[in-house]
């Protein structure tokens, strides 16, 4: 025979002060980690999250990323020509884009320095990007000109970045024309005309070939087979697999910081909640002793504390995650060490982030009620009856 | 008195046990914490106030042409320039990342007497063409010893004949101020831009980064504009700053890191407070009957006040010693962890000072309440409560 569950939840309102202390407790370490969490899904999926798995990115081969891969233009250019995989439109041209990239310095409205990506692409891109990339404010930049366009995110966070401000990159002058709209890190970049770009940066070579692959095509293969090609060498990898590759650092660090703070703080928590349960053990001695002389088995009486604690824990979760998703959609930004670029993303408390949360936190009740609710069950009917 | 305290604290050993603990942790990630931001800003702080780092006002990634160094040698109130060249080359494999610089190597002697050369020799360094210098803990890390030859993968530059560039280690260096980490690697700007000329036919190589150390007693700002002012036609104009402002703009990079630090703080600090309290609480309610036995054979109300303080006081600044201890014990576990972010991971005395008033902050805050009510107390109620 089981206690009745309504014994634990009389119990833990008799003795509320307790119970909101120890709730809290719990809450705000699986606030925390919640978080960290939600911070990392926020970075990941605006980061990756919008990569395409059709389209290829074509980088040196051994570099790491756009920064550090310098891909010769007549390269690139017999590559577009060249390459059989690379889908047509319907003119017969191929579906590639040379562009070039680099994290140039700029302030914050705010003050500060941050490093903004900009990128300068050929038409074409524009037609591979179709319905992802939309002009919210003003035009698109001409091709040839001194123009460029600008992500939704960097308008009001960096200088000259609103419409019709002159943005100027070393001594080149360029007229910021529109503002676009877009899901992924593009939102905090600024677009210009690959040429014009290229010519301000005194860069002769681009960064990287973008291109939409025919559907059947094996991208390992491809890779394996440019790899040491000596015509067209190139690393190859899908734009998802590419900003999933740039991820993986920040990405790591909070994981790990989520991890660490978790462990550390869950069991302080745990302690707490033994604590806790021993206190309200304590106190219930003798009612312990009633039940067991009502013929309840200590096993039973063992679940009933271990549940009351689960209890305490899941208040704590839900309270923990209503804290979480408070923080749901609040803007931020960061660093990303590997494309060294600021990039700004928001809190994401996904279901899976409150599932974490809600799981640990039960978790963290149940491990702090163990040795409790095990002491009670050891009791003997007449030595809980005994004291006073 | 004090035996009382201890008796109380002794009835629930798990109790007291379990309280100390989660002190202890609150306080270990108290100085933890605190001391990542304190790392992040120890550049800042201890910045040379008359380095002067001149940057491509474009990127720190855009290079400057080769001619640049002489021009701003020229420049009113510099007194010393030295050439930093990110070199960006590996160690056997990729993963083996840390700092490589071309730099001039007198001048940066001179210029970073922070530098201070714990084996081998500063002259040896100079004298060999392909010598260089280790940070202690690179060292440490790949077992480095002076006289070793180094070989380095070249990503962005490919060595002399096409393959691996040699150095030989001569000197081993650990800084005195956290202006430099101990995980960098110094090499001669000869050896670098005469095997750049080699492989590039002839070419002269651009510069990475110029660092300027400023006239004694002139004023910097005047300083900088003179600089930026000779680039501002180009062909590639620069923005120079101080190395406190340099190092500065490294950390509100890392961006919202700090706060969000502080903030987790925060709610471990809550949390814990809260645990104590409760704990506090807990053990007050159920000493009732016997502060009032205790009262009734004639101890005071502000006995009985001090006695619950002082308990509290005793479990709250055993776990934050231990919290605190733990955190001096972990730091150097912790520094290899974070070195490649969080360079020269140090816990300040300040951070410990401060984990010491805020444990006895909680001992007191926790402690008040039950003192309080035990002071309140009267003997006969309290006879009556069945604790």
């Amino acid at each position: 025979m089981f206690v009745p569950l309504s014994y634990n939840f009389r119990s833990l309102f008799v003795r509320r002060s307790a119970t909101a202390l120890t709730v809290l407790g719990i809450a705000a370490t699986v606030a925390v980690l919640a978080g960290v969490l939600a911070l990392r899904q926020g970075f990941t999926t605006m980061f990756a999250g919008s990569g395409r798995s059709d389209l290829a990115v074509f980088l040196r081969p051994g570099a790491t990323g756009e920064g550090d891969s310098i891909f010769r233009r007549d390269l690139g250019e017999r590559l577009i020509k060249t390459l059989p995989e690379i889908a047509a439109d319907e003119d017969g041209r191929p579906r590639a884009s040379l562009e070039c990239f680099l994290g140039i310095r700029r302030s914050r409205v705010g003050g500060g320095e941050t490093y903004v990506p900009v990128r300068g692409v050929q038409q074409q891109t524009f037609a591979l990007r179709g319905e992802e990339l939309t002009i919210a404010a003003g035009r698109n930049f001409n091709a040839g000109s001194n123009e460029v366009i600008v992500g939704q995110k960097l308008d009001g966070y960096v200088q000259d970045c609103s419409l019709d401000d002159v943005l100027t990159i070393n001594t080149t002058p360029f007229r910021v024309v529109g503002v676009f709209k877009s899901e992924g890190a593009s939102q905090s970049e600024i677009w210009g005309d690959l040429d014009r770009v290229m010519a301000a940066l005194e860069r002769d070579s681009p960064n990287r070939v973008i291109a939409a692959l025919d559907p059947e095509t094996d991208v390992e293969a491809l890779n394996e087979r440019l790899k040491n090609n000596e015509e067209t060498p190139a690393k190859v990898l899908t734009e998802r697999d590419y900003l999933t590759s740039q991820t993986a650092v920040l990405s790591g660090i909070l994981l790990g910081l989520g991890s660490f703070l978790a462990a550390v703080m869950g069991l302080a928590a745990i302690f707490t909640a033994t604590n806790t349960m021993l206190a309200a053990i304590s106190a219930r001695t003798q009612e312990i002793g009633v039940l067991l002389s009502l013929g309840f088995k200590p096993f039973p009486i063992f679940l009933s504390f271990l549940f009351e604690s689960l209890l305490l824990g899941l208040l704590g979760g839900v309270l923990g995650s209503l804290i979480a998703l408070l923080f749901n959609g609040v803007e931020t930004g960061g660093m990303n060490f590997q494309t060294f670029t600021d990039v700004a993303f928001a809190f994401r408390v996904t279901p899976k982030v409150l599932l974490i949360a809600i799981g640990f936190a039960t978790l963290l009740g149940v491990l702090g009620g163990a040795i409790p609710a095990w002491r009670a069950a050891r009791l003997t009917p007449t030595e809980a009856l005994r004291r006073d | 008195m004090i035996r009382l305290v201890w008796r109380n604290l002794l009835k629930h050993p798990l109790r007291a046990l379990l309280t100390v603990g989660s002190l202890c942790i609150a306080m270990f990630l108290l100085c933890t914490l605190r001391s990542v931001v304190t790392t992040l800003n120890a550049g800042v702080n201890s910045a040379q106030q008359n380095r002067l780092w001149v940057i491509s006002s474009v990127s720190l990634f855009v290079q400057l042409p080769p001619n640049y160094q002489e021009k701003i040698r020229q420049a009113p109130g510099v007194a010393e320039t030295c050439k930093w060249q990110w070199f960006g080359g590996f160690y056997q494999n990729e993963k083996n990342f840390f700092g490589q610089f071309a730099c001039d190597k007198p001048e940066l002697l001179k210029m970073w007497p922070e530098i201070e050369v714990i084996d081998g020799s500063a002259d040896a360094f100079v004298k060999n063409r392909i010598g260089c210098m280790l940070g202690e803990g690179l060292a440490k890390e790949f077992g480095f010893k002076v006289g070793d030859t180094l070989p380095l993968i070249g990503a962005l530059f490919p060595g002399p004949d096409g393959a691996a560039w040699e150095f030989t280690v001569e000197a081993i260096y650990r800084p005195s101020r956290p202006t430099l980490d101990n995980r960098t690697m110094f090499f001669g700007w000869d050896y670098f831009a005469e095997t750049f000329r080699a492989i590039n036919g002839g070419e002269e190589s651009d510069v990475g980064v110029v660092v300027v150390e400023a006239e004694k007693g002139r004023d910097i700002t005047e300083v900088i504009a003179a600089i930026d002012g000779m680039f501002e036609g180009g062909p590639q104009r620069v923005r120079t700053t101080t190395e406190a402002e340099f190092q500065r703009q490294f950390v509100t990079m890392i961006g919202n890191v700090p706060r969000l630090l502080s903030f987790i703080g925060g709610g471990v600090f809550i949390a814990i407070l809260l645990a104590c309290v409760n704990t506090m609480l807990m053990a007050g309610r159920e000493q009732t009957h016997d502060i009032g036995i205790l009262k009734a054979l004639g101890f005071t109300d502000s006995a009985m006040f001090r006695v619950l303080i002082v308990q509290s006081m005793v479990l709250c600044v055993l776990g934050g010693l231990s919290g605190i201890l733990l955190a001096l014990l972990s730091a150097p576990v912790l520094a290899q962890v974070l070195q490649m972010f969080f360079p020269g991971y140090t816990i300040l005395p300040q951070t410990l000072a401060l984990a010491g008033v805020i444990t006895v902050l909680i001992g007191l805050f926790a402690g008040i309440v039950p003192a309080w009510n035990a002071a309140r107390l009267r003997c006969v109620d309290a006879l009556r409560s069945q604790a």
